[in-house]
């Protein structure tokens, strides 16, 4: 059960404003509550008011603009599941979405509130990352835009000051050309390890982008520049030759942490093996093949 | 019109079973305690409390919710279905039927969490397959059954057409 | 011979309140006047209890009561089946983390759990024991300084501790010349096996509601295994006798052993007695991590062979860690160690283990009481023996399998089924002949387990006015089935339909005496006991028909709710009882008492049957990573005769899948005294995707148990297989022999990486 809080339903941002001005520390903002209640329940944070955004106009669309996608950030995640614009724009977002936590997390659960609350073992900040995504914070002084990378700070961190939320995530859907692939991994609720990877392919078959994201493993998921670096003009043949040496790279950079989904060198083990696979599976998909690998307790996307 | 103003009192009116209900619960009231304790609908049950077992579960304007860890004033204006609500008098839903047929039922304390998803999820795919079926099962433990008879009865109730109510 | 309704898959006569939401369970119990309590649990693994400061928690809006063990001096407040050592509040010392060491009672739990916060206690750590090696260390820190009492069952009262140790019992038993023999074995293996600590995790926590009436009665609603068993235990903490205790069970969301003896009962009716209102104490699963779990173990083996696969000793020496209160513990390690060589014939045998104490949630019974450790540990060790003499894993345990009718100890049940039919049946299901497929191994494993005796079921049948049944019985209805079972026997015997046959809630003041539920006992022996008393009223109405149609007993039979005569002639139960009662009121009562007594088996009473299975594995595994997939698994259980197929089959598949938890993903973690994961989020148990793609689960039925109809019990059987099955899988597979559980995938990872290793090295 929870203690007693007074529910506060601001519907501009310049009420929700007011109130984060009001209550400070005292107030929680509410989305979905899918971690926030638990937080409550367990008594690990004590908060007088919540202050649910789900009303404040405009932060619960799907919408494309100068070629970036936006999600607001009380969009569900069934709602990103389904979304016929995410489905045709980044469509490997939308896959991972359908594998979040179980089906009722997904219809309650928000991608504010998942972003914000950066619990370490999450697919969505993963996936996020290989969309070169950006966090729009509102506050009563002004909006900003910060990289999601710089967004999330470590486990459970994020830059988000106590007077701003977290109102939308700006993804950069990949060119024409791209395809891609989220492998997770771990026997565990949560996730153990997450391996977003995707390559653009000039018309000439060569990988002219290529974004690689690993996370789970540690205290923040990352990008991987260097190893994307090195994939640049590898044709489709050339990258399933390079998957191991890709991988190893990864494995020598990963940041990994001991906790109870495994040991760090376990982790960074694992990250060496499904970076190997995610770039076999981009490597055959790259190559108009179907990559059709099961491996145990994992999903690939 | 904004609602600034924050009695931690709450009106709440919605629908549970079809049956229309006005109540006033404090804004930090779960669902699953106004539902077993105001409107006694002790179906849904507590057990993991972190919605990972399923055992609360219920439809939220057909969305599967873990009741647990739902504030009850977010089913303002909706329609909820509880297992009470799948039964009409002594008439079973072809859900319920199959779980008995196949036996899918041990203890039961899983068993009306299990049947609100899989209501759920036959609204969605009508005809799941076995994967399909455990897969939208993830969230839904059981201690007793193994899970195996509780797949053939969702499986079997779906390929039923009067089931694809 | 066929029968009208047993074996025959009739649905539960549960099912529909249970697919109805309408099935009420202790949580579901709302009384008049009802208060709520909550328990302010130790944080500390050991520490005294310097000071505790309830004034603050007293005085909250809505709170009755706080409690401490000083305000429990008018009860014994120790209790505990083998060892009373479990105090109802901690008493100056707590032993674990997460003991109860006060209890708020209030009007909402809300209220309890926000007074709880308002109550300081000032601990002073204690040096603590949380492992079997701490323990069990010279000079290791003591969980428990005061001598032992012994607890209320007869067969413990001759309980073996250390004094000066952390040793609560031992159990030893020898067979032939002992480890001498091993001396003449042409192959000696020697391995050290662990079993983890897991937890039930039954979809209910436990719970109970209590209230005291005005004739200085209580009255319990228990989600509790052993009604009888609780009842004796407050009658003695509260000094009221028997018949003043009443314990009512609903139906339990699962139990699974970890509702076995008394576990909520005495805090729940001491509070009730001091606030002098009903009390409502529902555990979290949390608190249920906290409050009973299964004894982990570490056992050795030692086994002897003749170059032919023939088995000529074993030594065991097992070491279960049962957690600060021995709860049950002292008869798990015996009941675990007695069967320690399986089901085979093993003529020199000296089997050993030991009960310790540690500062951690206290072990208790769980599905299989101490046999999974020790067949973990011993059919792991019979694959390597078969690996190191060149023989089939399969051939070489068919070759030692103990006949049906030999003896197994002096004293105790012969051995009552043909494992080899068991044996063979699980080999070709899993095709164990042929060649598996690329990337797939295979394992078998077997076990054998006595159920617990002596005990005592008795049981009453009423035959009413209008030929409907009503059966008193106290076995619990956990989910296995029981209920329906019971009712079976009775319509089968009385030739009524089972639709009129009801069976009562298990109650202490109407339903007569059950030792308990548990042990896959309850078909046996309640279900013998259920048979008799139908058979007394069968016994009864012949007897009236005799008398009003002028036929001899021996002419006449029951035949749908008639007593028909051999010449067509028909009376009716309702003309029966007529005749009988000359009236329409009135009902015949029969009485069932199944008590075999005490008898000179090692264990203190006879079997009443042999629990025997097998289980064959077939996995592939991710080398990569370590994880391993069941693909197949097939369980054998010789079950005399199902009487009702689908419940048995409902009972293994659970069973298996329980195994398949405790084989690749259960374990509680602690560090130190402090348990990690006693969440459903961190505490990883088996979801339906976890359903071995092709799961089979068979029956022998040779109609040869002493139940009813020749039924054996069953239930824990096909859980113990998986885990030996599984790691020799593995080990045909990969080449890797774990010796610890579960097999994450980490930790087969590193097993696999250790293989690899030593491959590369030249020697």
């Amino acid at each position: 059960m929870l203690r007693p809080f007074a529910l506060y339903r601001p519907t501009t941002l310049p009420e929700l404003g007011d109130l984060l001005a009001e209550h400070g520390g005292d107030a929680a903002i509410y989305a979905g509550g899918t971690e926030l209640l638990l937080l409550l329940k367990e008594g690990l944070i004590r908060v007088r008011c919540l202050i649910d955004v789900k009303r404040v106009a405009g932060l619960d669309a799907i919408a494309s603009d100068d070629g970036a996608v936006t999600i607001g950030a009380t969009v569900r995640h069934r709602a990103v599941e389904q979304s016929p614009l995410l489905l045709e724009r980044c469509p490997l977002l939308a896959g991972v979405a359908a594998h979040v936590a179980n089906v009722r997390v997904r219809h309650v659960g928000t991608v504010g509130g998942n972003l914000a609350f950066a619990d370490p073992h999450s697919d969505l900040a993963t996936i996020c990352l290989a969309f070169d995504a950006a966090m729009s914070l509102w506050s009563r002084g002004g909006e900003r835009q910060i990289p999601l990378a710089e967004f999330v700070l470590g486990a459970y961190e994020t830059a988000r000051r106590e007077d701003e939320i977290v109102t939308s995530v700006r993804l950069r859907p990949w060119p024409q050309r791209t395809v891609g692939a989220y492998l997770k991994f771990g026997v565990y609720e949560r996730p153990t390890l997450g391996v977003a990877l995707a390559v653009t392919m000039s018309p000439a078959g060569q990988v002219s982008e290529a974004r690689l994201a690993v996370g789970c493993v540690g205290p923040r998921p990352r990008r991987f520049t260097d190893v994307e670096r090195r994939a640049i003009g590898a044709t489709a043949a050339d990258l399933a030759d390079a998957a191991k040496p890709l991988a190893d790279a990864t494995a020598e950079a990963v940041d990994t942490v001991d906790d109870l989904h495994g040991s760090a060198d376990y982790k960074r083990e694992m990250t060496r093996v499904f970076v190997r696979r995610a770039v076999a599976a981009v490597a055959a998909r790259a190559a108009g093949r179907e990559f059709d690998e099961r491996y145990a307790h994992a999903v690939v996307v | 019109m904004s609602d600034t103003h924050t009695p931690s009192s709450c009106s709440l009116a919605c629908t549970v079973n079809g049956r229309a209900v006005a109540l006033e619960v404090p804004a930090h009231a779960l669902l699953i305690d106004v539902l077993r304790e105001r409107l006694d609908l002790k179906g849904a049950k507590r057990s993991c409390d972190m919605q990972v077992c399923g055992a609360c579960t219920v439809l939220v304007d057909g969305a599967p919710v873990s009741s647990c860890t739902y504030l009850a004033v977010e089913a303002e204006g909706a329609e909820i279905l509880t297992v009470e609500g799948l039964s009409h008098g002594d008439t079973l839903d072809p859900l319920q039927e199959a779980f008995i047929e196949h036996g899918a039922v041990q203890c039961g304390f899983c068993t009306s969490g299990m049947l609100m998803s899989a209501r759920a999820l036959l609204a969605e795919d009508p005809v799941p397959t076995r994967e399909r079926v455990a897969h939208h099962l993830r969230g839904n433990l059981c201690r007793c059954t193994g899970y195996s008879k509780v797949i053939d009865a969702i499986v079997a109730c779906g390929r039923r057409p009067e089931a694809r109510a | 011979m066929t029968f009208r309704v047993v074996g025959r898959s009739v649905r539960r006569l549960d099912v529909v309140e249970k697919v109805t939401g309408r099935a009420r369970y202790v949580t579901d119990m709302e009384l008049p006047g009802m208060l709520h309590a909550k328990l302010l649990r130790s944080p500390h693994a050991h520490a005294r209890i310097r000071r505790m400061s309830v004034e603050a928690a007293r005085g909250y809006p809505g709170v009755h009561a706080v409690v401490t063990s000083g305000d429990l001096a008018w009860c014994d407040p120790y209790f505990g089946p083998a060892l009373r050592d479990r105090p109802i509040l901690a008493i100056d010392v707590a032993r674990y983390e997460g003991e109860p060491v006060a209890a708020v009672v209030a009007d909402t739990e809300e209220a309890a759990a926000e007074a709880l916060t308002l109550i300081e206690v000032d601990y002073e750590e204690l040096p603590a024991v949380t492992t079997l090696a701490e323990a069990l260390a010279p000079d290791a820190p003591l969980v428990h300084t005061a001598p032992p009492l012994a607890g209320h069952f007869a067969d413990l009262s001759t309980l073996k501790s250390r004094p000066g140790t952390n040793v609560c019992h031992q159990f030893h038993f020898e067979r032939g010349r002992g480890t001498a023999a091993l001396a003449e074995a042409d192959l000696v293996l020697d391995e050290t096996y662990t079993f983890p600590r897991v937890q039930h995790y039954s979809i209910e926590p436990h719970a109970a509601v209590a209230a005291w009436d005005e004739h200085g009665g209580l009255t319990v609603w228990a989600s509790t295994q052993n009604p009888y068993s609780v009842r004796a235990e407050l009658a003695k903490m509260f000094r009221a006798p028997l018949a003043a205790i009443r314990i009512v069970v609903p139906y339990l969301g699962g139990g699974f052993g970890g509702k076995t003896y008394a576990k909520l009962e005495p805090i729940v009716g001491a509070l009730a007695r001091i606030v002098g209102r009903p009390v409502r104490l529902a555990l979290t699963a949390e608190e249920a991590f906290r409050t009973v779990r299964r004894c982990d173990a570490r056992v050795r083996v030692r086994l002897g062979l003749r170059r032919d696969g023939l088995l000529l000793a074993a030594a065991c020496e097992g070491d279960f860690d049962v957690g600060a209160y021995a709860d049950i513990g002292p008869r798990i390690i015996q009941k675990g160690t007695y069967t320690a060589t399986g089901p085979y014939r093993v003529p020199h045998v000296v089997l050993h283990s030991q009960a310790v104490y540690t500062n951690t949630t206290p072990g208790g019974a769980f599905r299989g009481f101490g046999v999974p450790q020790l067949a973990w540990a011993f059919e792991s060790l019979l694959d390597e023996a078969a690996t190191r003499l060149d023989l089939d894993p399969v051939d070489l345990r068919r070759q030692n399998l103990l006949a049906h009718g030999e003896e197994y100890a002096p004293g105790d049940t012969p051995i009552d089924g043909k494992f080899e039919e068991s044996l063979n049946r699980a080999a070709e299901a899993i095709r164990w002949t042929q060649v598996a497929a690329a990337g797939r191994g295979r394992g078998v494993a077997m076990m054998m387990k006595a159920s617990i005796g002596p005990t005592v079921s008795e049981a009453v049948v009423r035959l009413h006015a209008d030929a409907s049944v009503t059966v008193l019985s106290s076995t619990v209805e956990m989910g296995q089935g029981a209920h329906t079972v019971m009712a079976q026997i009775a319509a089968e015997v009385l030739a009524v339909s089972i639709d009129r046959v009801r069976v009562a809630a298990p109650d202490t003041a109407v339903t007569p005496y059950d030792q308990t539920t548990s042990s896959s006992r309850s078909t046996t022996m309640m279900g013998r006991a259920v048979q008799d008393a139908a058979e007394d009223v069968r016994a009864q109405l012949l007897r009236v028909a005799e008398a009003a149609l002028h036929v001899p007993v021996r002419q006449l039979g029951l035949d749908d709710g008639a007593v028909v005569a051999e010449d067509g002639r028909r009376l009716s139960y309702e003309d029966v009882l007529k005749e009988r009662f000359g009236m329409g009121g009135g009902e015949l009562i029969g009485r069932g008492i199944v008590a075999p007594g005490r008898s000179a088996a090692p264990l203190g009473g006879s079997t009443p049957f042999w629990e025997m299975a097998a289980g064959a594995a077939e996995i592939s595994l991710d080398e990569e990573t370590g994880a391993i997939t069941v693909e197949d698994y097939v369980s054998v259980a010789d079950v005399g005769r199902r009487i009702n197929p689908q419940q048995c089959e409902g009972q293994d598949e659970g069973a298996v899948l329980q195994g398949l938890g405790h084989t690749l993903f259960e374990e509680m973690l602690y560090d130190g005294g402090q348990l990690l994961n006693a969440n459903l989020v961190d505490y990883r148990v088996p979801r339906a995707a976890d359903v071995p793609a092709a799961l089979q689960c068979h029956f022998i039925e040779n109609g040869d148990g002493a139940g009813p109809f020749g039924a054996k019990g069953m239930g824990e059987g096909s859980l113990i297989p998986v885990s030996p099955a599984v790691g020799n899988a593995l080990r045909r597979l990969a080449g890797v022999r774990l010796r610890e559980l579960p097999l994450t995938p980490e930790r087969v990872w590193r097993a696999l990486r250790a293989r690899d290793q030593k491959e590369s090295t030249p020697p």
